[in-house]
């Protein structure tokens, strides 16, 4: 059996999700596996499949500039999507894709991460789904079953936009913002930052892709169009795509904070102190504390105390004892005066964060 | 699937299943009430890198579902697959015929030992 790519070229935002999903629930075991490839004309945001949509985004924001949202049935987080990301999803019957997701990915996304290295770009898949480049990642991507097919879908990611990203996402802070931005300009890299003027073009880069698919999966493709039975999903499902009833279904129990890349995510959490609020806004890498802003209505002497605890606590491993056992050497070393907030206090803050929890008080 | 002492049957993961899927971060059920077919999905899951269905093996009404238990604890089904982890409680509208697809439990048990042997899977519970 020969593979399809459907290059559908720029399309609507909303045919942007809709097609491939399409492809997938219309699938059955005489489908061609297949590639769709596309990027929306106009600028998007779309949430996780099991998300909560007002919890996730700044629907306010998104709604006065014009900013369309939707859901996907991949998981993951909120994202910003553009027409600078040229999207690939690979869909293939389950009978013709290995039955561990690991394999799935790792056969999966070797065209892709070629791809990037034809282009210069010294790219590699980091398991479980990330795609890096010396630590920063460069294509995030997800898996789904839906229906008989299981899709993997990831982009091309050309440009970026980081302030729009970050100013989408709803957040308990706007230092909780500029975090997730400045963590993004840092570990979120594109084609165009990588490679510069020596980038390829939109259509060299997609031509790249379809090469470096075809012999990862070592198989002939060959261009192709929607079948009848897929423009019938399409048709379809930008019904319910566009249904509030879709975009606004409930979410659950879900840890907060933003994931960047594999092994780091920015958190954040208040705790309520005696003596006043502490907030904890962090970048959490490999359970090390990477980067900590502490702030809150709580008085602490010497004042510049506080940025020195910021920078002690900074590389510490993410385990309460020995945050307790920091933040308490600090206050007796620095000869802290803060009535009413104790070094226990700011540890509940920052474990508090940790573990996804936003907000709770001394009981 | 577990057949209960009132006629239902109690869903869940297998090991091996749960172990593929990872670590769920989320679950949502179809509501308590709902009449679902063979085949179709009474949950979806979610874990760090896949989403995907939980179908039912068997036609009926969803009587009830572990929401509570896995709003304590996301990662049950990954612990305690075969016990505090369920998924499902269904009260099966078709058993007599459907029962037919189903295998007894040795013979399930040796179809998945080969199965588990075959795709080289491991549990990460022990790998951790």
């Amino acid at each position: 059996m020969s593979f399809r790519v459907v290059d559908a070229g720029t399309v609507s935002w909303l045919d942007s999700q809709v097609i491939y999903h399409a492809v997938a629930s219309a699938m059955t075991e005489e489908t061609e596996d297949t590639m769709t490839l596309m990027n929306p004309a106009t600028p998007y945001v779309c949430v996780g499949f099991h998300q909560e949509v007002e919890k996730e985004v700044d629907i306010a924001y998104c709604q006065e500039y014009g900013l369309p949202i939707t859901r996907r049935q991949v998981g993951g987080g909120a994202v910003y999507l553009d027409q600078d990301q040229l999207f690939w999803h690979i869909i293939v019957h389950r009978s013709r894709a290995p039955y561990r997701i690991e394999e799935v990915y790792a056969r999966y996304l070797a065209g892709p991460v070629n791809t990037l290295r034809a282009m210069g770009i010294p790219a590699q898949h980091r398991p479980v789904n990330d795609i890096q480049v010396e630590g920063r990642k460069i294509g995030g991507t997800g898996a789904a079953t839906i229906g008989e097919a299981i899709v993997i879908v990831g982009s091309l990611i050309f440009d970026f936009n980081y302030e729009l990203m970050a100013r989408v996402l709803k957040v308990p802070s706007e230092k909780f913002r500029d975090k997730v931005y400045q963590t993004l300009r840092e570990y979120l890299t594109t084609i165009r930052r990588e490679l510069g003027p020596k980038a390829p073009t939109w259509e060299e880069g997609k031509q790249i892709l379809i090469s470096q698919v075809a012999e990862a999966i070592g198989q002939g493709v060959y261009s192709g169009t929607l079948t009848e039975r897929e423009q019938a999903e399409v048709q379809r499902l930008r019904q319910v795509f566009t249904d509030p009833e879709w975009l606004y279904q409930s979410g659950g129990l879900r840890k907060k904070g933003v994931k960047i890349k594999e092994g780091l995510h920015v958190h954040e959490a208040a705790y309520k102190a005696p003596g006043g609020l502490v907030r904890a806004t962090m970048r959490v890498q490999e359970a090390v504390i990477d980067d900590i802003t502490l702030s809150g209505d709580f008085f602490i002497y010497p004042q510049e105390s506080l940025p020195q605890l910021e920078s002690a606590l900074a590389g510490s491993p993410l385990n309460e004892a020995t945050l307790q056992q920091r933040t308490a050497a600090f206050w007796q070393e620095h000869q802290i005066q803060s009535p009413g907030l104790k070094p226990e206090d700011v540890v509940k803050a920052i474990m508090q964060a940790a573990a996804g929890e936003e907000m709770s008080s001394q009981r | 699937m577990r057949l209960d002492e009132d006629g239902c049957v109690t869903l869940g993961m297998t090991d091996p299943a749960q172990a593929q899927c990872g670590k769920f971060v989320h679950i949502r059920f179809k509501a308590a009430g709902r009449e679902i077919q063979r085949g179709q999905s009474a949950a979806t899951i979610e874990s760090a890198k896949w989403v995907g269905p939980f179908p039912t093996p068997l036609s009926g009404e969803i009587v009830a579902t572990n929401a509570a238990g896995f709003q304590q604890n996301i990662l049950l089904a990954n612990k305690d697959p075969y016990e505090a982890g369920w998924l499902i409680r269904l009260r099966p509208s078709r058993f007599e015929e459907e029962q037919a697809a189903l295998l007894p439990q040795e013979e399930a048990f040796a179809r998945y030992c080969e199965k588990i042997n075959a795709r080289n899977l491991q549990c990460y519970r022990c790998v951790d």
